[in-house]
């Protein structure tokens, strides 16, 4: 697994940085850290303020585990080319993180679009990032990043609006196809949470729809031969909006929007960001 | 001279990722059995060397982790790559604590499996000469 985190100067940030820690911890996935600004934002590589926090994210990172537990202690050294100016290279000794891969990255440029192109060339598996309470959703001072991100990447996307412990996972699906990866990705967040999880079928137009139906048994039996217990539901499409608006604040709101997703084919593309800004508190994208 | 294929065993109750693994390892020149079951691929292990195995780690039966434990003893110098869903601390330690070459948690991009599976061909073709 490869996850990126997107992380600002912002307190959201660091609460992102938690989940990342907890699941790394779990999954011991290889783990991008991005920071993000504007071309010519500093005369140095980095403006220091984000300097800063990516330097706090990576200690806090880096110093989670205990002695030789960690997958990401600094441990192999090896001789790099490293380019100095144009045309001239410099063969520099680095040390690398031992059993998984662990990176600190910068880019410059519209934010959304740095996240998204990162997590596509580093192949991630899921994004984290944290944003604003409320349906503003800012992140590094600009609204809107959150929803694009969560609209546009190809793989799953967390967003943590703020530092709270997880019980209970509402996973909203309809009738149309569920890829692996989801469920996977679902599956490591009921296990990092030891939360409760309910899947909700979404009806997409009023009455019971066979296929909904069928496919919440499916995912019954498929968590019943795993041994994990879930509760299942269904609600019309109509009041999805009000169910994501009234869950608990220890719930993590997660959304079936992948490409075949029929929540995304009856809602336009600014939906996901609708639906991703009315969570109360972390929202779990899923492709 | 041609190096001979090196054996590869994937176990996963899932059939969907045996399904994904296997033309893709074959294509990189593995020659590859999978497995649904945990028994049917003791039974394979006890009667094939294979090089690689990559198990799941929870299954009904008997789990990967012992399943693991049960074909090392079987070829201690058969190198295991642990993928798994439901993956938590004590299972990754666990597992590096069992000899494994790498824990994977799921889901994984084909190319990262690939790599790791290019590490231990590196190793093993390295050991053997």
């Amino acid at each position: 697994m490869r996850i990126l985190f997107a992380g600002d100067e912002h307190p959201y940030s660091a609460f992102a940085l938690k989940e990342l820690t907890r699941l790394a911890m779990n999954t011991w996935a290889d783990v991008t850290l991005l920071g993000v600004q504007a071309a010519g934002a500093s005369p140095g590589p980095v403006a220091p303020a984000l300097n800063l926090a990516l330097n706090r994210y990576r200690e806090t990172f880096l110093n989670s585990w205990e002695g030789e537990d960690s997958p990401y202690a600094m441990s192999n050294w090896q001789y790099e080319w490293s380019p100095v100016k144009e045309n001239l290279w410099e063969e520099r000794l680095v040390c690398k993180s031992g059993k998984k891969c662990f990176q600190v990255r910068l880019r410059t440029g519209n934010p959304a679009a740095a996240i998204l192109n990162e997590a596509r060339e580093d192949g991630s598996d899921l994004i984290i990032l944290g944003c604003t309470r409320g349906t503003e959703c800012l992140w590094a001072g600009a609204s809107g990043v959150p929803q694009k991100v969560a609209a546009d990447a190809d793989c799953s996307v967390l967003l943590v609006k703020e530092d709270q412990p997880i019980s209970r996972i509402l996973a909203c699906l309809d009738q149309t196809y569920i890829s692996q990866e989801s469920l996977e990705i679902l599956n490591q967040m009921v296990t990092m949470h030891q939360a409760e999880l309910e899947v909700i079928g979404v009806n997409p137009e009023g009455g019971l729809k066979k296929e909904v139906y069928t496919r919440l048994i499916e995912i019954g039996d498929y968590y019943q031969d795993r041994g994990i217990k879930i509760n299942t539901r269904i609600i019309e499409i109509a009041d999805l909006e009000s169910l994501i608006a009234a869950e608990g604040q220890q719930d993590l709101l997660a959304l079936w929007m992948g490409k075949k997703s029929i929540l995304s084919r009856f809602f336009p593309r600014d939906w996901v960001g609708r639906l991703v800004a009315r969570g109360q508190t972390s929202v779990l994208v899923m492709r | 001279m041609a190096q001979s294929k090196l054996k590869i065993l994937i176990l996963d109750d899932e059939p969907i990722v045996c399904k994904r693994l296997k033309p893709s390892l074959e294509k990189q020149g593995f020659e590859v059995d999978t497995f649904n079951r945990s028994f049917e691929a003791l039974q394979a292990v006890q009667n094939t060397k294979y090089d690689i195995i990559i198990t799941d780690l929870k299954m009904e039966g008997m789990d990967g982790m012992r399943f693991l434990q049960e074909a090392k003893k079987i070829h201690p110098d058969s190198e295991v790559i642990v993928i798994t869903g439901f993956a938590t601390m004590e299972t990754a330690k666990e597992s590096f604590k069992k000899g494994v070459f790498d824990f994977i948690a799921k889901p994984f991009n084909l190319s990262e499996i690939q790599r790791v599976v290019m590490r231990v061909e590196a190793k093993i073709r390295g050991t053997q000469g």
